[in-house]
């Protein structure tokens, strides 16, 4: 084999093996992460409400649900490790070998006195190839020190769920929402009814965030929401032509009437009462003030 | 000697141009692809207005590789015989004998002056000796000397009583090279060289064999798979729904592409061949293998213009 063949394998398994070392970093990063979000949302407390029955104890379920899906998200990133080319990035990485590498691999079969000398020239620039410079040094660092900062984050959350944690009670009221629970009426409409259309009738307290009003009269509750194209609204159905003929009416008697203000309005104003002309020199004296 | 031959290639083609730039100057594209030309075992198409130096460059080459040169000057009544050579009676001896008369064709390099004025007899007597570099004379076969080039020449501008090169004939010349007007500075250097009395020389540098032997060689130059992948795609690409081109080049485009990059590659010192001889050697190879549409014609877009889409499209 040639010596740069050997050295190309070698490179190939080291890059391999370090690239395996990140994935192992991506899925300690996830765990950390999946892990904590199921001890926020406090995963047990849902476990226990829907999977009373399981074939595990339920404190169990969120690590191993949390590493499951870890390893699922880790294959998925790192699917296409073992496909990279690692020639393109020796070359990319060492100028010096761009396209001869290739060319050298390529022709790994062929002999003749261009191609050994070939193979000679890319054996020699091989010798400084290291697969530790093939990663980029920055990149390894920083995925340690994000890992470590899930981790440390994952475990101070863990040791103090009661900070993070959603509390019972306010999953209890979520819970309650959810249909086929025990305080659900069981009535579901099936044309359009919002989401929250259980609780009609049972807490409905009249806050604007979602919860029905509910009319009490005489000790009697009455639903007053109204659903959209339930009993609400009209249809405009009747599409049959209107008449718009005009209907003559009389005609208005054409008279010389005269004015009664021709004196100024002076003799109106005589004849008004006592308390009617106070209102209008008061309506006077405060018109002019505006 | 085939290693020796290598070893001493870079100092070869430094001294065979050095020794060409002595009398021609400038034109180094030019000159550079007529010696890929031959280092491919091929011929080159040369398209040039008049007095641009085809034939004192060609000549100029054939000087500086040793090798033997004829011209031709076509013209429309140059029949095959006069190219290929024919019998002649000859008395030996009191006796009339037939006695074969090479034609020009019989050389190392020969340059047919304006291709495009030789009648299409004719023009197909010369393009059977470039492919089979062979001639049939009345029933024998004669084979031509080694190493064979023909440079053929076309002028752009009179196309009047010319008879164009179908396309299929075009397809056997490995490269279409144009030479362009020289610069001012080349101009001026031409000026000068030329109107002396001591008219510039050249020496021969390079043996026959050693052109034989580095034409050998630039078969042997590797290349790797994705950039003879990204050659073919090339020469595909211009099959595909171009809307500037009308047809396309043949699978022998493709192969002249690589086998042009694999002499640059050498003529540039290196023993790879690298993308830019792909992507520098597709114009010389498509140049005459594609043809236009009549829009793209009308437009004013050059064949060159096309390729340089083409290349920037391939992957």
């Amino acid at each position: 084999m040639d010596e740069f063949l050997e050295k190309l394998k070698q490179t190939r398994t080291g890059f391999l093996s370090r690239m395996r070392i990140l994935s192992i970093l991506d899925l300690i990063a996830i765990f950390s992460i999946v892990y904590a979000i199921f001890i926020i949302i406090n995963l047990e407390y849902f476990l226990n409400k829907f999977l009373p029955v399981a074939s595990i104890p339920i404190k169990f379920i969120p690590p191993v649900l949390a590493i499951f899906i870890a390893v699922l998200l880790s294959i998925l990133l790192h699917r296409r490790d073992s496909k990279l080319n690692v020639i393109r990035i020796i070359e990319n990485k060492y100028p010096d070998l761009n396209e001869k590498l290739r060319t050298a691999y390529d022709n790994r079969n062929e002999s003749n006195v261009i191609v050994d000398s070939l193979k000679t020239i890319v054996s020699e620039s091989m010798k400084v190839v290291s697969p530790s410079n093939l990663l980029a040094k920055s990149r390894i660092i920083s995925k340690v020190i994000i890992t470590i900062i899930f981790i440390a984050g994952m475990i101070f959350i863990s040791n103090n769920p009661g900070e993070y944690q959603i509390p019972e009670s306010t999953l209890s009221n979520i819970t309650k929402t959810f249909p086929g629970q025990e305080n659900n009426t069981g009535l579901i409409d099936i044309i359009g009814r919002p989401e929250n259309s259980e609780a009609i009738g049972s807490n409905g307290s009249g806050d604007i965030f979602g919860k029905p009003k509910i009319a009490s009269i005489e000790g009697k509750n009455i639903d007053l929401t109204l659903y959209s194209g339930v009993d609400t609204g009209f249809d405009v159905r009747d599409t049959s032509q209107t008449s718009n003929q005009f209907i003559k009416s009389a005609a208005f008697p054409v008279d010389i009437v005269g004015s009664n203000v021709s004196d100024g309005g002076y003799s109106m104003l005589m004849k008004k009462t006592e308390t009617e002309k106070m209102l209008i020199n008061k309506y006077a004296v405060e018109r002019s003030k505006i | 000697m085939s290693n020796e031959t290598y070893t001493s290639s870079t100092r070869i083609f430094k001294e065979l141009l050095d020794e060409i730039g002595k009398v021609v100057v400038g034109q180094h594209e030019a000159v550079e692809h007529m010696m890929i030309a031959i280092l491919c075992n091929s011929h080159a198409l040369v398209e040039s207005n008049p007095g641009l130096a085809k034939t004192l460059t060609i000549s100029t080459i054939s000087k500086a590789l040793d090798l033997k040169f004829n011209r031709i000057q076509c013209t429309p009544d140059l029949m095959p015989s006069d190219i290929t050579g024919t019998y002649i009676i000859e008395d030996i001896g009191g006796k009339k004998q037939y006695r074969f008369e090479p034609g020009p064709v019989f050389a190392n390099i020969v340059l047919a002056d304006e291709i495009n004025r030789a009648s299409p007899k004719t023009q197909s007597a010369l393009l059977e000796a470039m492919q089979e570099k062979q001639v049939t004379v009345g029933n024998k076969t004669y084979m031509l000397d080694k190493p064979f080039f023909i440079l053929a020449t076309q002028n752009p501008i009179e196309m009047e009583g010319t008879y164009p090169l179908p396309e299929a004939q075009l397809d056997r010349f490995l490269l279409k090279i144009l030479m362009d007007y020289p610069t001012f500075e080349d101009e001026n250097e031409i000026v000068n060289r030329y109107t002396k009395n001591i008219v510039p020389s050249v020496k021969s540098v390079v043996s026959k064999t050693e052109v034989l032997e580095l034409q050998k060689l630039t078969r042997d130059v590797p290349i790797a798979e994705d950039i003879k992948v990204r050659a073919i795609k090339i020469v595909g690409a211009t099959r595909g729904k171009s809307e500037h081109i009308e047809y396309g080049a043949s699978p022998r485009a493709s192969i002249g592409i690589i086998l042009a990059a694999k002499a640059r590659a050498l003529m540039k010192g290196r023993n790879y061949v690298s993308k830019e001889d792909i992507d520098v050697m597709a114009y010389p190879v498509l140049r005459h293998r594609i043809i236009l549409t009549f829009e793209s014609e009308r437009k004013g877009m050059t064949t060159d213009q096309v390729i340089s889409d083409l290349i920037k499209n391939v992957k």
